[in-house]
């Protein structure tokens, strides 16, 4: 029952072991330790700029302890491009215009990159739900749900 | 100035003990989605941050016979990728489906989204409908509080300082089958609700059998609405007869006006619910 205790995780495939403060969120014990490229918004769980993937499943870090993240993998939009299906999904953003102010980037590709390694046949519909929980100001969405549909066809069509 | 304190224990005896020793100093976190923002806001002053999340033998869902039990560490998530709790117990995988996103799904617990105590809570309707129980435990005691008398107050429910919700339990017979939960929202996700109804119903040779109806954000805290379901049973459904026990529900409900709707909107919104979901169940049954 610390104030701050050892925490050891992996984040982008890098060993990190250190200490977190008692009520520190895993998006400013990232930010601490240098992973500036996820984003604090809201820091309420309502935004979802902050979304990281922990063990596979895409995750809000701002309502996310960092003792919750202890022994565990991390990825952030830094580590996507070490993966194919990542770099795929970044590509395709830039392709389609599916950015404007970034607000929303870093997180958005992270949900998606969770969503399509276990959906590989989604539908524009199922895609737009499974980004329901990232707020994007600019784009209306259209080109987000397009980048992402078009790396999920891409997909079908390799295999 | 005291601060905040953090520990993960690995069993569930570890977690009683503890609560014995810290009783109100301990507060559980298990997915966190309410807890961190409620000490970003400063709602919970310092105290110690008593993380359950990794506590595996809390996770199941179950069913033996007619006997459903899910752990209190259940995601929304693992409810809505049980394929026994979508074929089997369709309300739950409803309400799961409109909780929250994808994202906070992922960690919100079904334990945790009761024990808030939230009169928008989307987990407490269907399970109210369903007549559920909560399996509660402290250092050496067990007790069953039933879902309806859990919720005392908006944010205030009937566990005692040491103890903490370890399952859920409930049965399925004829009656769970058909039920719905619908949500309105002011979006599509990511809504905190406006008005919530979960139903199940029974029809025999056209009358209501049995029926069990619970509300969200109708009252103080999530609302099974008793008067509604007495005024309905053996009785043959038809327009006036929904119309009468829409008044049934006006008079059952007591919503207050926040940023999201009004009082008066969620009253009126309550009965027209109300007569969707019995639409729904009848459309389904007949």
């Amino acid at each position: 029952m610390m104030e701050e205790y050892p925490i050891e995780l992996t984040i982008n495939g890098e060993k990190i072991v250190s200490t977190a403060k008692a009520e520190e969120s895993l998006l400013r014990f990232l930010r601490r330790h240098g992973f500036y490229e996820v984003k604090g918004g809201c820091e309420k769980g309502d935004c979802g700029t902050c979304t990281v993937i922990m063990n596979g499943k895409a995750i809000k870090s701002c309502i996310t302890l960092a003792g919750q993240a202890n022994g565990k993998e991390i990825l952030t939009v830094r580590g996507l491009e070490k993966e194919e299906s990542g770099r795929k999904l970044q590509e395709s953003f830039v392709q389609h215009g599916a950015i404007q102010c970034g607000f929303c980037t870093a997180g958005m590709l992270m949900t998606a990159k969770a969503y399509l390694d276990e959906n590989h046949q989604p539908n524009k519909v199922e895609i737009r739900k499974a980004i329901s929980g990232n707020l994007c100001r600019c784009t209306g969405y259209k080109k987000i749900v397009e980048a992402i549909y078009a790396v999920a066809e891409e997909n079908q069509k390799s295999k | 100035m005291s601060q905040f304190r953090y520990i993960s224990p690995k069993t569930k005896e570890e977690v009683l003990k503890i609560l014995e020793e810290e009783k109100s100093e301990a507060c559980i976190v298990a997915g966190g989605s309410n807890v961190l923002p409620y000490i970003r806001d400063k709602i919970i002053p310092p105290k110690l941050l008593l993380d359950i999340s990794g506590i595996e033998e809390l996770n199941y869902i179950k069913k033996n016979g007619s006997n459903w039990r899910i752990g209190a560490t259940t995601t929304i998530s693992d409810l809505i990728s049980s394929k026994i709790i979508r074929e089997e117990c369709n309300i739950l995988c409803q309400a799961a489906e409109q909780f929250a996103d994808p994202l906070v799904r992922n960690k919100a617990t079904i334990g945790g989204n009761l024990a808030d105590a939230s009169p928008a809570a989307d987990t407490a309707p269907p399970l109210l409908a369903l007549d559920a129980g909560l399996e509660v435990e402290s250092k050496g005691k067990k007790r069953e509080i039933f879902l309806k008398d859990f919720f005392l107050g908006p944010r205030k429910t009937a566990l005692q300082d040491d103890e903490m919700i370890t399952g859920i339990n409930f049965k399925s017979d004829s009656l769970n089958k058909p039920g719905c939960f619908i949500k309105l929202g002011l979006r599509q996700a990511m809504a905190i609700s406006v008005v919530t109804v979960a139903m199940v119903l029974e029809i025999e040779e056209n009358r209501v059998k049995d029926i069990r109806v619970a509300m969200g954000s109708v009252a103080p805290i999530p609302l099974r609405l008793f008067n509604a379901e007495e005024f309905l049973k053996n009785k043959h459904l038809n327009d006036d007869l929904i119309e009468e026990a829409k008044n049934k529900v006006y008079e059952e409900v007591n919503p207050i006006s926040d940023i999201r709707a009004s009082a008066e909107y969620r009253c009126y919104i309550s009965g027209i619910l109300f007569k969707r979901a019995l639409e729904k169940l009848t459309n389904q049954t007949s």
